[in-house]
């Protein structure tokens, strides 16, 4: 089917011939001034406010098995547990650690076409993430699966410190822009609705529980 | 296309001004949304942002050819395709197309005006495809039958009560009114729908030019589904809602969220750029990105030019007085509030949407909390003079032209105003504004004005 494009641009050329326009378009590169006040609190801290007064959760831990052992404390024994390709390489001894007493399912053993109903049968997913932004308790996810982050239940996210940016200015830069993946997802706390006389309910169709863990090792 | 029922608004706001259980449900949900909404802007500088949205929404639609042709280009580059319609026949006939060549059977859809505007779900039901609204407000309200009657909380006038009821009869399940346990029974069945749905729809909150990034954002966790569990996603937009840089984000993601919902951020935003690459396992293996122009390219170069740059954040529904006791339905339209009363006849045409533009108090309370700056009463004030002016004689058209020479005349306004205070207290005056005071008092006007008061008293001490 041919579409209406010429049709289109040529009315809008009519319509705004002879108007005044606004200035010229400005430059991508043109100099970006921070429209964030700076906040006295210091990132870490101001992040975890943030995203726990939306009934997210976030921790700072010194290893990685801390983290295997807050991972542990907050699933089921029987429970099963996604974790990222991401994390497996980065994080060895967090995952080695909690393998010993939960059952890890792995991006690896899933390729392209992969049983989506397997998927939704997970209890918990554990992802990396691109950044996390303190000023609205954000995380910044890009993965090669999109599914089990959105469809678990509760979300573990592996976090190093140099991840953490102070505001939204840092996010919306070319860095994350021109990234080389079809999506970047911001994640602000739990999956939530008010469509029901306004009042709030957590856990839709997303994670009901966003738990952030920094690792400073 | 189904035929507006803006046409019969009296007839329409008559009946839900007089549910009282409807007015009271709407007016509490409506403060609390506008109270939050101000708490939220506590940490930002709303003015700052509002300027700066502004000549953004400005630069943006007055290099509209410009930024569609970057954003075509860019989002080409990332493989998705990009159909411009006219219509909004054409737009559904292209996502029939589409659904058709992919052989697809059901389709789950997340909340965007643009499709309401055209129609498409019935449109695409009557050719057999099941297509499932998943925002939990707009599932309810399909399964009632009915249309949104908000932006951004579609079933606000609905009662838990009722919502109940109406699951348990749709869905099967038990008769319970509590929020949480109604909302896990839908992500049930919804769920289920996602695992089995081959095409996903939804709208898009801005394209950014720059780098071709759709940008969607909610909070349920339904359109990150919708366009992610999918073989093929279909964005479905108005021409309007490009911007030109991906940095300008940064403003309108302060602004949206804290318009719509009093949330710094919505729980998600996706960002997305296109069909999954070779590296990712998952995601969309086409995305098709629809752009409808249905009367917007008109609007560019005139004085309803900066409706264009409306956000749908819903705020201005959230603070009329009008709204706040009518509710959407009266509307007729799928825009409702202040920013329907605009677009709606401006997109359908006036003569579908007559008396839309004097459904305003013109306090201007909606504008001054627009995060885009449009000067909505100012807009709908001049769009009355515009009605007014296409029809011809009528007593309304007579009575404005005469108000306006008589506010500029002193002794025309006394004269005038010593026979309305005379008017006004007989029993005739009721009667031939009967309408107007079937929901209101006529005040009472005092026996002196105050200028008569002041002479007599003037020298009393
Ligand atoms: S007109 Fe302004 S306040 Fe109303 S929905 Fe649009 S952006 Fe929001």
């Amino acid at each position: 089917m041919t579409d209406d494009r010429e049709k289109i641009f040529a009315a809008i050329r009519r319509s705004l011939r002879g108007t005044e326009r606004s200035d010229a378009l400005r430059s991508p590169a043109s100099p970006l001034t921070s429209v964030h006040r700076e906040d006295p609190e210091p990132p870490f801290r101001k992040f975890r406010t943030e995203l726990e007064a939306l009934g997210g959760f976030a921790e700072s831990l010194k290893y990685e098995t801390d983290a295997s052992k807050f991972i542990a404390e907050h699933t089921e024994p029987a429970s099963s547990i996604f974790i990222y390709d991401q994390v497996a390489t980065r994080f060895r001894s967090l995952v080695g650690s909690l393998s010993e007493s939960r059952r890890l399912r792995f991006g690896n053993e899933f390729a392209a076409g992969y049983d989506k109903r397997e998927v939704a049968s997970f209890d918990a997913a554990v992802t990396g993430c691109a950044a996390c932004v303190a000023e609205t308790g954000t995380v910044v996810i890009q993965t090669d699966m999109r599914l089990p982050a959105a469809l678990a239940p509760k979300l573990f996210v592996v976090v190093e410190q140099k991840q953490l940016v102070a505001s939204l200015d840092e996010l919306f830069t070319d860095t994350f822009g021109n990234a080389d993946a079809s999506n970047l997802f911001m994640i602000t706390g739990p999956s939530r609705t008010a469509d029901i006389e306004k009042q709030l309910v957590k856990g839709v169709h997303g994670p009901r529980d966003v738990l952030v863990l920094f690792i400073n090792e | 296309m189904t035929e507006l029922k803006s046409r019969n608004f009296k007839r329409l706001y008559k009946k839900e001004i007089a549910d009282q259980k409807l007015r009271a449900n709407l007016k509490k949900a409506t403060i609390q949304a506008s109270d939050k909404r101000n708490d939220s802007f506590a940490e930002v500088d709303f003015n700052f942002l509002r300027n700066e949205a502004k000549k953004i929404k400005q630069e943006s639609v007055s290099h509209l050819n410009d930024l569609l042709s970057q954003f075509e280009d860019r989002a080409h580059k990332n493989n998705c395709t990009v159909f411009y319609a006219e219509s909004p026949e054409k737009a559904n006939a292209y996502i029939l197309e589409v659904a058709r060549k992919n052989a697809v059977k059901k389709i789950v859809k997340s909340k965007s005006m643009v499709t309401e505007e055209i129609q498409l779900v019935p449109f695409l039901e009557k050719y057999g495809i099941e297509t499932v609204e998943t925002d939990l407000g707009e599932y309810i309200i399909q399964l009632a039958g009915e249309t949104p009657s908000h932006i951004t909380a579609p079933a606000i006038h609905k009662s838990r009560t009722e919502i109940a009821q109406l699951l348990h009869d749709k869905i099967g399940i038990e008769l319970n009114d509590d929020p949480a346990f109604l909302t896990g029974e839908a992500r049930k069945a919804l769920r289920e729908k996602f695992l089995s749905a081959e095409m996903g729809i939804s709208g898009a909150n801005f394209l950014v030019a720059e780098n071709g990034t759709v940008v969607v954002v909610e909070n349920e966790g339904n359109a990150r589904l919708s366009t992610s569990a999918v073989k093929v996603h279909v964005v479905v937009t108005g021409i309007e809602k490009v911007i030109p840089r991906f940095s300008d984000l940064r403003i309108f993601m302060r602004l949206l969220g804290r318009s719509a919902t009093g949330q710094k951020l919505t729980s998600y935003v996706s960002l997305i750029r296109g069909p999954r690459t070779d590296k990712e396992k998952d995601g969309p293996e086409e995305v098709h990105i629809v752009l409808l122009d249905n009367g917007r390219s008109r609007l560019l170069g005139s004085e309803h030019q900066e409706v264009l740059h409306c956000i749908r954040c819903g705020a201005c529904l959230n603070v009329c007085p009008v709204y706040r006791n009518i509710g959407g339905h009266a509307y007729g339209s799928v825009y409702p509030g202040p920013i329907g009363s605009l677009v709606t006849p401006l997109f359908f045409g006036p003569e579908n949407a007559p008396e839309l533009p004097f459904a305003s108090s013109l306090c201007g309370n909606c504008t001054e909390v627009c995060p885009v700056g449009i000067s909505i009463h100012h807009q709908l004030l001049a769009m009355r003079q515009e009605i007014k002016s296409e029809t011809k004689g009528g007593l309304e058209k007579f009575v404005f032209k005469n108000f306006r020479k008589t506010m500029l005349r002193p002794q025309r306004y006394r004269l005038f105003s010593r026979l309305a205070r005379i008017f006004s207290s007989t029993p005739i005056a009721r009667k031939a504004i009967k309408g107007w005071t079937d929901y209101r008092d006529l005040p009472q006007l005092p026996s002196r004005s105050f200028r008569e008061i002041y002479k007599s008293n003037k020298g009393k001490g």
